[in-house]
Order: structure tokens, then C-alpha cells, then sequence
């Protein structure tokens, strides 16, 4: 088998399959998979430091903006762990990132309840219950269900949630909860600014490292091979909708997570933070990075947010329709996003021993 | 008596009104097998066609059937340069077509302003039956969705058109090894169901203002109606929007609004769970 | 652009060039420089907070201009203190999200002295707190709304459902009927608002048949017009907002409720919302607004603002009272005149002077603040809408006590 075909194989997401690949490895990317170099840990170091520097460097609005960044690219780490290494189109992750938001403004409205240690594990918990009810419902069940199914499923629970969001009045209604009052520790309340950003900084390595974790472990290999062919994974044993429902949990949580610590940053929610617009926003920051490798999704949110804000101011009028353009051109000539300018197919995925594989490739 | 009558009247033109919207996804999505997500923008440039023409002084009707054939004509554009690409990947062709969606819609929102429009109706006022009050437009809808539900059939199983287009469908490669162009069968299909769409905006802009968002609205009914009626046959998508149009209508008369708003969704999707084939299963006409 | 060494009054006057509009610096908003280059006083900075895009744009492009055509006329009289006046203008885009990330640059980037904005009450509720809480500035909110906001150093210069309702109520009594339905979407200002609106109903001997909540894009009406026309309500007091309003209309007149001697009623209906449907759709439609387009055949002042508006800003965007422009005009010059009374620019000595603060010509009449209440006194016109145009049908005696806080 060709070479450029095993590194394609290996790779790409199920489906995105046929022939658009085989062109896809023959630009550039698959001669630097050959060469064995490691960029992967070599951007994910970059980025780390521009993150660690940057509120330094920044002005004050700038480094709140800055932090509100973070928090969506945490979001988008929980919808590249359920699309780009298990293939679960979730249209819907916005539901669990608002459904945290709003369970955390409702304590801070009703219970007062702003302690850190107490409303952050509440939105991790919230998002992972909602992703395990919503997931065991599409996922699970006597006859896997289509991709489609499943995107559609999350898409139109998204929305609904929207719709109940927007309809019940305990909830705000329209106009949802604001005045959320800060996040505390003993007396120390995290407002916005360098302190907030750190934080949420902090949260994100953590959470990544987590991940990182998570796809290189023996469960990760078995996603891995979910995501190329789930019927092979089923004839070995493997449990594949309950390998998926497990995974989706996973990012339902870590989207809790982030939506709970955007509605303290924010200090509002609203029925669009559980609407489809936030969950098709997180999609586009993934394909726009790159799916399937953490840092792409971290990156994506940063380019997308950052045109994004930077095209407001300067193209007032005319910005969404830019943003439309830009992302229609990366998912028509660079479906794989824009880290795979830089990243060969091979490390999208992760070694698995792969140097062994590499020696016995280079042999003629 | 007349108030059940007003009321299943309502109800139907209501549904009508989603037929229309949910034919052309649901034919794009049974020929070509991907979900178009700029649909409801299709549809919100038939409304914004129909709109042009009544404000700069040409009459509605001049709109009206302008608008099919030029938002058809885009749709064919639209195919040949950007959705012919996304055959392989259906998940990245709803991406796409979400961006070109937004595109559309934004483009469209940076003409009107953000205003809600006003068309007034071809053909107004009520058709009086005793003491009941029929909105003469929206039974004009009615006809109109009627006559063109029969067309399309027709279309498809009658017309030579229509059986290479069946062919096309059901073996790419044989279809083509037969002489059928297959790439302009295809960008046909997507033309058609844009068209449809557009159709599907002219006619309903007297009722609904024209807006930016108008088509965001109607975009989740329309897939949710397709998986209902179910995906590959002409009848499917049809019968799913009769049932969730009919549903979103007629839930509000005996219960509170938005719970019956969320209550189809709800109800749409357990249905979809246990039944995935949809309503009406099988492919063809 | 000036030469400083022989600036004198006549000659900044002179050159004056405002029509041209902002300036957009490169990394922000549209921010409109003092002209003159007073080297003695850094300009006070005024930012305005509002949707330039968005449904709600017809709205916030009105409020812009006016902030723009007041800031002018300061500016045109020397300004303030001796200072000129800058004015900020971020873009709220009827998104929450997106107005809290302006309103911080707002407020940490330009730093200004002030903001006046929001037309929604979500919009208020979303930047109230990056702006007084977190920001401490002075924050006015134009538009009329339910009331219930009594945040500190907020003000607010629009009408409340006392201003819009103790009047209106019993003159809708007289002129429609007893049986009133409260159609409404479904968020903070119909809730409020009808539970003042049904306190003045029914204590005018008037009865509320029924009070209904559908979700803000809701556009078949057919259960409710059928609930109407079934119940005989001779009055719809309606607080269904675009999208849902035009088509809800629409189908109420189709079913025939105008023609059986139905009134139409509400309270946020103005010269901008007049397009909306058909003429013949809302006739006999009434509104109870601090200010009407009309009166400016009457009332001199009014005329003043009215032409000076639609000379600078001629087009689509329309001073009317619905549309939060009169409540901008009115916020602006109470808050000049709070300025000028405190002599001082912080956020304490204005808001002491600002609380019970006076203009005697402003939209529609004067106006004043109520001391300690942070809402104002106005007059209230009843209109009703014949053939398009708005007809005042009744006036209030002076000024309406907003009775809030």
C-alpha cells in the first residue's frame, strides 16, 4: 500500500472519505508525515507561551476579550474530542455549554451560591448529565444510529432548548438572566482581568493535558479505530455506541465546564448560549483549526474570534458576510482546517507506536 | 361547526405553507443525499425577490414568478461551483451550505437593514362562506401548493425528465454509462428544489413580513419534517411536513404556546429514534 | 485642520465640518472628535451604546443620529464646562453577547465619562452591568419600558406602564371597551407590563378576557384571532413585537375584529412601526407615546428638532418616540443640564445633580427628573392611527409621575 494512502487511511474522519484525501495528502502535508518530524508538541508549545504572555502584553479590554476566548476554545475542545476522534456530529453542544450557564446563574440567583469550588463542578456536572441523557438516547439503542440522525438529534435538541429557553419565564425568557454576580473564593471575588484570564488559562491546560491523555490511552486507540471503521471495531468486541455515548459524556461535561465559567466572565445567559447559532459557531472554530487535534480546535477559536473582532471594527457592515466567505473557502480547499498547513496527517492522530510503523514503511 | 371548520382551515393552510418550504429540502436531500442548510435562505430570497419588484412599482405577481426561476438559476450556479464538491463528505456539505447560507442571509440582511417588510397580497381581503372569514391569499396558497405538489409528481413519474433523473438517483454510474449527463442532472435536481424554495418565499412574504431571519425559522422544521416523512422518496418529505405543520399549528389551540413549541421537536425526534426509516420508507417516486 | 494661533470663536465655528459624520479609527468604533482643538481641557467623552444592526437597527441608527445632532448642537454652543464633547459609538446589534464585548471597550478602551443606550430591556439587562457594576459610569437607558429598574446611577428617560397606561387605560375603556385581550410575547416587558395594564383595567370596570404569552418568532396567529373574535373583546391591547406583530395583525383584520368595531392598542407603536402592515390593517389602531411626529404642527420646539433631524439624517431611520430617539434626546440634555449644574464630570456629582434635573423644551414638552427615583416626568400623548397617519385623540394635563422606584 502506497504510503500516502496509509497516512491518509489512518487519519481522516470517516466521513470525510473518497477521493477529495488522496488529493489531500498529496499537497505538502504528507511529505512532512514522511519526514517524522514532531510539529504537533512544537505549535501546542508556541501557543502555550502567546497564551502566557499575552495579558502582559495586552491591553485591559484586550485581555478580557482574550479571556472569553479561552473559554470558547475549552468549548471547542469538547467538540473536537466528540467529532474529530470519535465522528459524532454534534450540532448540538451548545445545549450543554448554556444548560451549565444557565444552572449556574440560577444558583447564583436563587441560592446565592458563587463559591468556585461549588459552581464550577455543578456546570461539569450539569453538562455531563444532559450529554448522558441526550447521548444515550440518540446513541444507544438496537440499531446504531446514522451519522445523520445523530447530527440532526443534537441539532434539533439544541433547539428546542432554545425554544424552552426563550418560552419559560422562570428562565428570563428572551431575555434570559443577567447581573450574574462574581465567581468567589472566601472573599475574593474573580472579576474580569489578568486575574480571570489565568484562571481560565490554567483551566484549559489542565482540561487539555486531560484530553491529551484520554487519546493516546487505550481508549483512545479504540476511538481511533471507531472513527475509521466502527463495523471492524464492533467485530472485535468493542462496545462501539457505548465507546461513542461514553466520549460524548466526556465533551458534554468539558462544554459544562466552559459554559459555567462564560456566564461568570459574561455575567449573563441567554436562550441563544443553548441555541444552534453557538453550536454551528463551535463547529466552524473546529473546522477551521482542524479536527482531530486538540490544538487545532484552541487554535480555530482564536482565528475565528479574533477576525471576528477584528473585522467588526473595521468592516462594520459588511463583517458576516467576510467571515461567511473565509469559512466556505477553508471547507471547500482545506477541509482538514488550517493546522494542516503545518501538521502531516500522522500526528493527527497520535503515534501508537508509529515509529515502529515509520521503520517498517521506509523499508524498500 | 364553522369554528372547527375556520380552525382545520387555518391548520391546513398552515401546513400548506411548510409542504412548500420542506419540498425542495426534501428533494435535494432525497436525490443528492446531502441537507441543505441554506434552504431557508433560498427561501428568504424568493420573499426578497418578490419584495424588489413590488417596491420598485412592478406588479407581485411579476415577482412571484420571477422568483422560482432566478433563485433556481442561482441554485444551478451555486451546485456547479460549490456543492458538487461536497457529494463524498454529506456532513461537510451541511457545513458548507451553512456557510453559504450565511453568506446569503447576511448579504440579504445588508440590503434590507434589518427592517421587517411588508408585501401586500395579489389577492386580498377574505372569502366569506355564512359568518366564516377565509383569508382568500392563504387558500390561494393552498391551490397553488396543491398544483404544484401534483406537477413535481408528475415531473418525476411521467417525464422523461423524470426518469433520468430517477436513474441518475438510483445508479450514478449506469445512468452515466447511458448517455446521462449526470453533473447536469444534479445541478438540475439542486436548481429544482431552489426553485421550489424560492416559490415557497414569494408566496408566503405577503404573510410573513420579510426579514433577514426569515430563513433560520423555518430551516430545523424543514429538516425535522424530512426525517419524519423520510429521506429517499418524492411522498416522504410531503408527509412529513403535512405532520409537522399540521402539529405546529394545531397544538397551540389546547395548550400554552411554547410548550407545544417544544413539544413537536420533542415528539419529532422520538419518532425518528424509533422509526428511522420515517414515515414512508423506500426509495423513488 | 484648525490653526491654532488665530482660533477664535467665528473661526472654529466656521470650520466647522460635521456633516461628513465619524471618523472610524482604525482600531475601534465610530468615534465623532471634538472640532475644536481647545488646548486648554481634554473633551468629555460621551459613548452610546445601541443597535446599529440587527431587527431592533431602524431603532438604534434613529438614536445614533440623534445623539450625533445633540452633540453638535452642544458642541455649537461651546460645549460643556468649557470642554468639548467626543462622542463613542459602539454597535449592541440587538446580541447581547456581542454588546457586552463593545460596551468593555466602551468603557476600559475609550474610557468615557458616560453611556446612554439600550433599547431592549434584555439588551439593558446584558450591558447594565458591565457598565455601572463592573464599569461604575453613569448609565441612561432612552427607551420606554416596564419599569422595576432601580439600579443605582441608572436612569432612565423613557415611559413607564404608569406614564403609558393610567391615561390610556380608561380613555381605551371609553373609546372600545370593557373586554380586553393581552396578546404578548413572551419576555420581561409584556409580563411586567400587563400586570400593571390589568390593575388600571380592571379598576376601570374593564375586564381582561384573557392574557397570552407566544414565543418572540411566532407568526401564525389563527388560535388567538379565533380567541378573539370567539371572546367578543372589543380591545387587543398588544404587546406582540416585530416579527410577530405584522403578520398577527394581519390575520386579526382578515378575520374581520376591526369591522365588528374592535380597537387595536399599543403601546410601542409609533411613526417607524406605522410600515409594518397595511393602513386599512390598523386603523383606529391607538398608541400612547411622550411624543408624536404631528404635534410638531403645533408646538414650535418640536418642529425645531423634527427638521434639524430630518435635514442631517433624511432617510429611513425616523425620530419617533417608540423608537427610543425622543427618550435619547431627552437623556442627552437632562444630562447637559446636570453637567452644568454639578461642574464637575464624575460619576457622584452628576448623578447628584442629574436626580432631579430639568429641561423645560424637550420632545414633545419639558421634562424632569424625579428626585431619587432616577425616572421622569413627561407629557403623554394618546394617538390613533388614521390612513397611515397618527391623530392626537388626547393629551395629558402636565406631567405624568412615572411612579417607579
Amino acid at each position: 500500500m502506497p504510503k500516502s494512502m496509509g497516512a491518509v487511511k489512518q487519519a481522516i474522519p470517516a466521513e470525510i472519505g473518497g477521493e477529495m484525501d488522496v488529493a489531500m495528502a498529496e499537497h505538502g502535508a504528507a511529505a512532512q508525515a514522511v519526514a517524522g518530524r514532531k510539529v504537533l508538541p512544537i505549535v501546542e508549545g508556541v501557543v502555550l507561551v502567546a497564551a502566557l504572555i499575552a495579558p502582559l502584553v495586552l491591553q485591559d479590554y484586550l485581555t478580557v476579550f482574550a479571556t472569553r476566548v479561552i473559554i470558547l476554545a475549552l468549548f471547542a475542545l469538547s467538540f473536537d474530542l466528540v467529532w474529530g476522534y470519535a465522528g459524532i456530529m454534534s450540532f448540538g453542544q451548545a445545549l450543554f455549554f448554556g444548560s451549565a450557564g444557565y444552572g449556574v446563574a440560577l444558583l447564583a440567583r436563587d441560592l446565592d451560591i458563587t463559591n468556585i469550588l461549588v459552581v464550577l463542578p455543578a456546570g461539569t456536572l450539569i453538562g455531563l448529565t444532559f450529554a448522558l441523557l441526550l447521548g444515550g438516547f440518540l446513541l444507544l439503542g438496537r440499531h446504531p444510529s446514522s451519522v445523520i440522525f445523530v447530527s440532526l438529534g443534537t441539532l434539533t435538541g439544541s433547539y428546542a432548548a432554545d425554544r424552552l429557553a426563550r418560552g419559560w419565564y422562570y428562565l428570563g425568557g428572551q431575555n434570559g438572566i443577567p447581573s450574574i454576580s462574581s465567581m468567589t473564593l472566601g472573599g475574593y471575588e474573580f472579576s474580569e482581568g489578568p486575574v480571570f484570564y489565568y484562571l481560565v488559562l490554567g483551566i484549559l491546560v489542565v482540561v487539555y493535558l486531560l484530553c491529551r491523555f484520554l487519546v493516546r490511552s487505550q481508549f483512545g486507540l479504540a476511538l481511533a479505530g471507531l472513527r475509521e471503521n466502527e463495523q471492524r471495531i464492533a467485530f472485535f468486541g468493542y462496545k462501539a455506541q457505548h465507546l461513542k455515548a461514553i466520549i460524548f459524556a466526556i465533551g458534554g461535561a468539558i462544554a459544562g465546564l466552559a459554559g459555567s465559567l462564560y456566564a461568570f466572565h459574561e455575567g449573563f445567559v441567554w436562550p441563544n448560549m443553548v441555541g444552534v447559532v453557538v453550536s454551528t459557531q463551535v463547529v466552524l472554530y473546529v473546522l477551521f483549526g482542524g479536527s482531530g487535534t486538540l490544538i487545532g480546535a484552541v487554535i480555530g477559536t482564536v482565528i475565528v474570534e479574533g477576525v471576528s473582532f477584528w473585522l467588526s471594527d473595521n468592516y462594520r457592515d459588511v463583517w458576516p458576510i467576510i467571515l461567511g466567505l473565509l469559512l466556505l473557502l477553508v471547507i471547500l480547499f482545506r477541509p482538514l482546517g488550517l493546522i494542516s498547513f503545518v501538521l502531516g496527517e500522522r500526528e493527527r492522530v497520535g503515534s501508537f507506536g508509529a515509529r515502529i510503523k515509520e521503520n517498517r514503511d521506509a523499508a524498500p | 361547526m364553522a369554528n372547527a371548520f375556520v380552525a382545520a382551515f387555518e391548520i391546513l393552510s398552515f401546513g400548506a405553507i411548510i409542504v412548500l418550504i420542506v419540498l425542495g429540502l426534501g428533494i435535494i436531500a432525497s436525490m443528492m443525499g446531502i441537507f441543505n442548510f441554506a434552504q431557508g435562505e433560498f427561501v428568504l430570497l424568493g420573499a426578497y425577490i418578490t419584495y424588489l419588484a413590488y417596491a420598485n412599482g412592478l406588479p407581485i405577481w411579476a415577482g412571484m414568478v420571477a422568483a422560482p426561476f432566478l433563485v433556481g438559476a442561482l441554485g444551478f450556479v451555486l451546485e456547479a461551483l460549490i456543492i458538487r464538491r461536497f457529494y463524498a463528505a454529506p456532513i461537510v456539505a451541511m457545513l458548507g451550505t451553512y456557510a453559504l447560507g450565511l453568506i446569503i442571509r447576511e448579504s440579504v440582511r445588508g440590503l434590507i437593514g434589518g427592517f421587517y417588510l411588508t408585501v401586500p397580497e395579489p389577492i386580498g381581503g377574505s372569502i366569506d362562506i355564512g359568518t366564516m372569514h377565509i383569508s382568500a391569499w392563504r387558500f390561494t396558497i393552498i391551490v397553488i401548493t396543491t398544483l404544484v405538489m401534483v406537477g413535481c409528481y408528475l415531473l418525476l413519474s411521467r417525464t422523461s425528465f423524470g426518469l433520468r433523473m430517477r436513474a441518475t438517483l438510483e445508479n450514478p454510474s449506469l445512468a452515466r454509462a447511458s448517455g446521462i449527463s449526470t453533473p447536469l442532472m444534479y445541478g438540475a435536481t439542486f436548481a429544482f428544489g431552489s426553485a421550489l424554495a424560492g416559490l415557497a418565499g414569494a408566496l408566503i412574504v405577503p404573510v410573513f413580513s420579510l426579514y433577514a431571519d426569515l430563513g433560520i425559522r423555518f430551516l430545523i422544521q424543514g429538516f425535522v419534517a424530512v426525517m419524519v416523512g423520510g429521506v429517499g422518496s418524492f411522498i416522504g418529505p410531503v408527509a412529513g411536513a403535512g405532520v409537522i405543520g399540521t402539529l405546529s399549528a394545531a397544538l397551540p389551540w389546547i395548550m400554552a404556546p411554547v410548550v407545544a413549541d417544544v413539544l413537536v421537536f420533542v415528539l419529532a425526534i422520538a419518532f425518528i429514534k424509533f422509526r428511522p426509516q420515517g414515515l414512508i420508507a423506500g426509495k423513488g417516486v | 485642520m484648525f490653526d491654532r494661533t488665530q482660533l477664535s470663536r467665528r473661526r472654529f465655528l466656521s470650520n466647522f465640518a460635521f456633516a461628513s459624520g465619524a471618523v472610524a479609527t482604525g482600531v475601534g468604533s465610530w468615534v465623532i472628535p471634538a472640532p475644536w482643538a481647545n488646548a486648554a481641557e481634554a473633551p468629555i467623552k460621551v459613548g452610546i451604546a445601541t443597535d446599529l444592526t440587527g431587527p431592533i437597527a431602524y431603532a438604534g441608527n434613529a438614536d445614533a443620529n440623534v445623539a450625533k445632532m445633540v452633540i453638535k448642537e452642544i458642541n455649537g454652543a461651546g460645549g460643556l464646562l468649557g470642554r468639548p464633547l467626543e462622542l463613542y459609538i459602539e454597535d449592541t446589534a440587538s446580541n447581547e453577547s456581542v454588546a457586552v464585548g463593545n460596551v468593555r471597550k466602551l468603557i476600559q478602551r475609550d474610557k468615557v465619562d458616560m453611556v446612554l443606550g439600550g433599547i431592549t430591556s434584555s439588551m439593558r439587562n446584558a450591558i447594565k452591568d458591565p457598565i455601572v457594576a463592573r464599569g461604575k459610569t453613569l448609565y441612561i437607558y432612552p427607551q420606554l419600558y416596564e419599569g422595576k429598574e432601580c439600579t443605582p446611577y441608572l436612569f432612565c428617560t423613557g415611559p413607564t406602564p404608569a406614564q403609558q397606561c393610567d391615561e390610556f387605560i380608561p380613555w381605551l375603556v371609553k373609546n372600545g371597551g370593557k373586554k380586553f385581550a393581552l396578546p404578548s410575547a413572551n419576555y420581561v416587558w409584556p409580563h411586567t407590563l400587563n400586570v400593571y395594564a390589568r390593575k388600571v383595567i380592571e379598576a376601570n370596570g374593564g375586564e381582561v378576557v384573557f392574557e397570552e404569552y407566544y414565543p418572540l418568532d411566532q407568526i401564525d396567529f389563527s388560535a388567538t384571532v379565533n380567541r378573539i373574535i370567539s371572546n367578543k373583546v372589543d380591545v387587543v391591547f398588544n404587546t406582540v413585537i416585530p416579527p410577530g406583530v405584522g403578520p398577527f395583525f394581519k390575520q386579526l383584520y382578515e378575520a374581520g375584529f376591526l369591522k365588528n368595531g374592535g380597537r387595536l392598542a399599543c403601546v410601542y407603536y409609533d411613526e417607524n412601526t406605522l410600515n409594518i402592515n397595511q393602513a386599512a390593517e390598523i386603523e383606529g389602531l391607538a398608541s400612547c407615546l411622550d411624543y408624536f411626529k404631528v404635534l410638531t404642527k403645533e408646538n414650535p420646539f418640536d418642529a425645531k428638532i423634527q427638521t434639524a433631524y430630518e435635514k442631517d439624517f433624511p432617510g429611513n431611520f425616523l425620530f419617533a418616540a417608540g423608537s427610543a430617539a425622543t427618550g435619547t434626546y431627552r437623556g442627552l440634555k437632562l444630562w447637559e443640564a446636570a453637567v452644568k449644574e454639578a461642574g464637575k464630570i464624575d460619576r457622584e456629582s452628576v448623578a447628584a445633580a442629574l436626580d432631579h434635573a430639568k429641561i423645560a423644551e424637550g420632545p414633545g414638552g419639558p421634562a424632569e427628573m424625579v428626585p431619587g427615583k432616577r425616572h421622569c416626568k413627561m407629557k403623554m400623548y394618546t394617538a390613533v392611527a388614521k390612513g397611515g397617519n397618527y391623530e392626537i385623540v388626547a393629551r395629558s394635563e402636565g406631567l405624568v409621575d412615572p411612579k417607579e422606584c
